[in-house]
């Protein structure tokens, strides 16, 4: 035990030298800061050699991560208490309370980044932030209020888990509820001043309340808001999962790799669950966005922003990829003489999931030279080329979302044995179902080639939608209701999982990580050089847009950063949990062998519900 | 060495030092981050392999009206602004119909100067299905914004560049005189008087 606790007392002291480092370096660059010239109001600062542009990105992006963390770990929190109280098993009720209790210094980190940006924003940007605060002031105090409120219900959360069990139980429920509640609200105000600047709207002469209300209702607000929303539950639940694959890859002995595998397996879960609708939310964003401006939408989607789109495809891909591959891994692993059974389905739904992946990373125009583009008579290719338009992308991510989806129900159904009587109709049911909904997703990304695009867009692409919509929200429950009364034929052995699944867990993670930043990028680039578009130009000489490497260097590094910080969280908050002896400390016993996987009801946290 | 080629040794080098990590390293979460590390190394390589374009802020042009001598010089302003400022290009095509938009090839002998300039200013009030074009009546996604409004925001002077430069390109006379231009000391009185 030592000589781990050594290990981590030295990643401890490198994230804090990195933290302190930056809280050196960042007053001593903005000593440096240029000024306007004297009489002139200041419109903007700068840092010299990093540039005030690259300071703010980093700590907005630092910022805007770990307050999706802690927005969607309370989400992923309440739901496991509600799965602990419904099912009575305690695992759930512990889970809940070990991911609670990373809040509460997640949430303070939050809080410092925030408030390192607002300084650093007032400081760099006073022209913006003028502005802003002219318009908003009134939701500033609004969003103080919801702070106060959502600290306070986060510590009566937290610190009255133990005292509110049992008959008390329903009112820590309530206060769970009443913190996602002002969670969301804290959401959903900043949400408003970010998608103003992208969207504006024209503010009538009124009260300063008035004139907050008609600038926060602009057109991308609820898109935004839902999109984040539902993001923020992806990032929780895979974030989760990283945190179990790396305690899983790190565990001593049985009981810990049991205990990691299941958290693995409902981390995983969760982040599936919320990642099937996300592109459905990001559709209608991009609707919304083409509806407020054609201008923004064409360049996001035609214009400089567009081969962003193919790296979007490629991390969306992976993710999808590696949320299968690890449904799969645990077919073959965890349930015992399945491997047979499906592994003809599982290679089919690969090639599925990998053609569907190639045509959506298939751009529309290829780079080529201009003796190649003769040949191929023009920028388009005459095969390839085909793939490249929407209709086919369209088609390709609904039938991601299908397969995923199958893989989902069909983890769900392995090592078990339905009975009840309507079972087969209701399986054959589910089999149409889903057969029709791969037909209708074809054949109208098929006959989008053939209609205005205008057709497409209003008519075949929300059809598409619509349908896959209707198969998720019909056969969930439908196998639900089936599985409630199901005979479990072979039980769900926890803790034999192959290290790479540990690996899997946290590569999903890294993709959520940046697609937020490189989708964060769109948002801000999509805006090229307005502060508020068409409203406020950005007259600095940060006011272009960077092309899509240097950008993705500057990504990369704020996902390395997050990644470090949450490592850091988690550390700090398991520093508490080793003397309790909690569900993620209980073995003290260091069985370095203890190879022996959890079978059937053996150890406490042995089998699960699937 | 350019910022990609910098850029892409850093990727690289950072692959390398990871899958070294992965080789020789057997503390956990090293091997972890340095995965982790890998990952996005790949990424970064992924993303500077694609065509990098930077989105600059349009050149503020300022038409030296006093500098101009012939018609086809306002043209060439024109032109550029077509394919800069004004973002015509963005969505309109001259001789392709691939475009999200009309296909502009001819529009200067097929339509009125007066006719233009209310499809720039007032893109709303009179909108064909598709102007002479041939079977059956063409829908287009994209509406066209007001051009004389952000946040494209054309002048005056800018649009009429634009008209001569369509004129010019479809072959027909410009029709654009250089004394309806608007002088900085007229400019607040110019505008639409000028057609």
């Amino acid at each position: 035990m030592e000589h781990i606790r050594n290990h981590r007392s030295v990643y401890a002291y490198a994230a804090l030298f990195l933290v302190l480092v930056f809280a050196v370096a960042m007053p001593v660059g903005l000593a440096w800061a240029e000024d306007a010239p004297a009489g002139a109001a200041t419109e903007y600062r700068d840092i010299p050699g990093m540039g005030s542009r690259n300071l703010i990105w980093i700590v907005a992006q630092q910022h805007l991560l770990l307050a999706g963390f802690v927005l969607g770990v309370p989400i992923f929190a309440w739901v496991c208490e509600i799965v602990g109280v419904r099912t009575g098993d305690q695992r759930y009720d512990k889970l809940a309370k070990e991911f609670t209790k990373l809040l509460t210094s997640s949430y303070a980190t939050t809080a410092l980044f925030g408030g390192i940006l607002l300084f650093l924003l007032i400081g760099l940007y006073p022209k913006l932030m003028n502005y802003l605060s002219d318009v908003f002031f009134p939701s500033f105090l609004v969003y103080c209020a919801l702070f106060l409120l959502e600290t306070a219900t986060l510590y009566l959360y937290w610190y009255g888990w133990d005292s509110m069990q049992g008959s008390k139980k329903g009112l820590h429920l309530f206060l769970g509820f009443l913190l996602n509640v002002f969670a969301f609200f804290i959401m959903i105000v900043p949400n408003s001043w970010a998608t103003f600047q992208a969207s504006p709207v024209v503010i009538a002469e009124g009260s300063m309340w008035a004139r907050a209300w008609a600038a926060t209702w602009n057109p991308t607000w609820w898109p935004v808001n839902i999109h984040r929303l539902i993001a923020n539950v992806v990032l929780g639940g895979y974030i989760c999962g990283a945190y179990a694959g790396l305690k899983y890859l790190m565990a001593q002995n049985a009981e810990e790799r049991v205990h990691y595998d299941w958290m693995g397996y409902v981390g995983n879960f969760i982040g599936v669950f919320g990642l099937l609708p996300l592109p459905f939310a990001g559709y209608w964003l991009m609707r919304e966005i083409y509806q407020y401006n054609q201008q923004m939408g064409i360049t996001l989607m035609g214009g400089f922003l567009s081969w962003l789109f193919i790296l979007q495809a490629m991390l969306i891909g992976i993710l999808f990829v590696g949320s299968n591959y690890y449904f799969w891994l645990g077919i073959m692993h965890r349930i015992p003489g399945s491997e047979a059974r499906y592994r003809r389905p599982i290679l089919a739904m690969l090639v599925i999931l990998l053609v569907c992946l190639g045509v959506w990373m298939t751009p529309h125009s290829l780079v080529a030279s201009l003796e190649e583009a003769r040949k191929m008579g023009g920028t388009h290719h005459p095969l390839l080329g085909v793939f490249g338009v929407m209709s086919a992308k369209m088609t390709v991510s609904n039938l991601m979302i299908l397969v995923t989806f199958m893989s989902f129900i069909m983890y769900w159904r392995a090592g078990k044995e339905e009975t009840a009587r309507w079972a087969k109709v209701a399986k054959a049911g589910q089999g149409v179902l889903l057969g029709i909904a791969v037909v209708v997703v074809v054949v109208l990304g098929v006959w989008g080639y053939f209609v205005p695009a205008i057709t497409r867009i209003n008519y075949f692409s929300t059809t598409q939608v619509l349908v896959v919509l209707f198969v998720l929200l019909t056969v969930t429950p439908l196998t639900g209701l089936l599985m409630k009364s199901a005979r479990t034929t072979t039980e769900m052995v926890w803790g034999v999982m192959p290290g790479r699944a540990g690996y899997v867990l946290v590569l999903n993670a890294v993709m959520v990580i940046l697609l937020m930043t490189l989708m964060g990028y769109a948002r801000s680039s999509s805006r090229v050089h307005w502060h508020v578009y068409g409203v406020m130009q950005d007259t600095s000489q940060y006011a272009y847009s960077p092309a899509l490497g240097y950008a993705a260097a500057i990504m990369a590094l704020n996902t390395f950063l997050f990644c470090l910080l949450v490592a850091f969280i988690f550390w700090v908050a398991s520093m508490g949990g080793e003397k309790k002896g909690g569900p993620t400390d209980t073995a003290h016993t260091k069985a370095k062998d203890a190879a022996s996987p959890a079978v059937g009801s053996a150890p406490a946290a042995s089998t699960g519900h699937q | 060495m350019t910022e990609v080629q910098l850029l892409q040794t850093i990727g690289m080098s950072v692959i390398g030092v990871g899958g070294a990590i992965l080789l020789f390293v057997k503390a956990r979460f090293v091997r972890v981050m340095a995965f982790v590390a890998m990952v996005l190394g790949a990424f970064s390589l992924v993303a500077l392999s694609v065509p990098q374009m930077a989105s600059m802020p349009p050149a503020v042009e300022k038409i030296d009206v006093a500098s101009i001598k012939e018609k086809k010089e306002l043209a060439a302003i024109g032109q550029k602004i077509f394919f800069s400022k004004g973002q015509c290009a963005l969505c309109h095509t001259i001789g392709s119909s691939e475009g999200r938009c009309p296909d502009l090839k001819g529009v200067g002998s097929k339509l009125t100067r007066e006719f233009i300039y209310e499809s720039l200013t007032q893109p709303q009030a009179y909108v064909y299905m598709d102007y002479e074009h041939e079977g059956r009546a063409k829908f287009f996604p994209a509406k066209m914004p007001h051009i004389n409004k952000k946040p494209i925001g054309l002048n005056n002077n800018e649009i009429l560049a634009v008209i001569a430069f369509l004129q010019s390109m479809s072959g027909e006379e410009v029709t654009i005189n250089l004394s309806e231009l608007a002088t900085p000391s007229s400019a607040s009185s110019e505008g639409r008087k000028a057609l």
